[in-house]
């Protein structure tokens, strides 16, 4: 797993690659933490090299979305693969996030 | 096909389990969906028993055994914990809004969403944990 961080005036954008589970969720929360905590307006999480969730990972996911809504900003996930989609269908979560 | 791995309980050994879905999965020809979605049930599935099994005891075993019989593929969980049924854990209401949705709750969840069946049975002072999910070829 990797989230490597862009900020710019308009939006913050995390770029994650790899598999998100229960060995590295904690790796991946520690890397995330900084970014809502600077409470960017938008913030995008661009998943297109995302290969793996597991329900660790989807906990962080909720986690963040219900962060950010609550300082009213905006959370996009962009780019999900088939099969990552799949997964946020069955759970519910395609209608919790936006998906771009 | 009639393969077992056997793990210890500690969380890095998930990169084992991970490593067999995907072996099983170039053997038969699986999909990627159906792989990642069979190493997600894995994960949720073993990760309960390294986290709750064993309560402060390092070095103890957990046996995965994969069979396919006809064009079912059946996974057994085995170990000598504490005596745990994953299939009484609760329902998780997927409708409701992200402020009102619980943290947590989605493993098991998932494990019955993918699986065909899902079966608990406690033998002789072992848990076995049998899931069952039907495969097109």
């Amino acid at each position: 797993m990797n989230a490597e961080i862009n900020v710019t005036a308009e939006q913050t954008i995390v770029v994650i690659s790899g598999r998100i589970d229960t060995t590295n969720v904690q790796e991946f929360d520690k890397k995330l933490k900084p970014v809502f905590e600077q409470k960017p307006a938008r913030l995008v999480l661009d998943c297109a090299q995302l290969e793996y969730i597991s329900s660790s990972g989807l906990r962080v996911f909720l986690i963040l979305q219900k962060t950010v809504m609550a300082y009213n900003g905006s959370l996009v996930l962009r780019a999900m693969r088939p099969e990552i989609k799949e997964v946020f269908d069955m759970t519910g979560f395609s209608s919790i996030f936006t998906l771009e | 096909m009639n393969k077992t791995l056997i793990i210890q309980n500690e969380i890095s050994e998930l990169n084992r389990v991970a490593a067999f879905i995907e072996e099983i999965g170039e053997e038969l020809h699986l999909s990627p969906a159906l792989v990642m979605n069979l190493n997600l049930v894995l994960e949720e599935a073993v990760s309960n028993i390294i986290l709750y099994a064993y309560p402060k005891k390092m070095g103890q075993e957990i046996t995965i055994n994969i069979h396919k019989h006809d064009q079912m593929l059946v996974f057994t969980l085995t170990d000598e914990g504490v005596e745990f049924d994953p299939t009484k854990a609760g329902e998780v209401d997927v409708t409701l809004s992200s402020e009102e949705r619980p943290i947590g709750g989605l493993g098991i969840f998932l494990i019955k969403k993918i699986m065909n069946e899902v079966e608990y049975q406690r033998i002789d002072g072992t848990n076995v944990f049998t899931l069952k999910k039907e495969i097109k070829e």
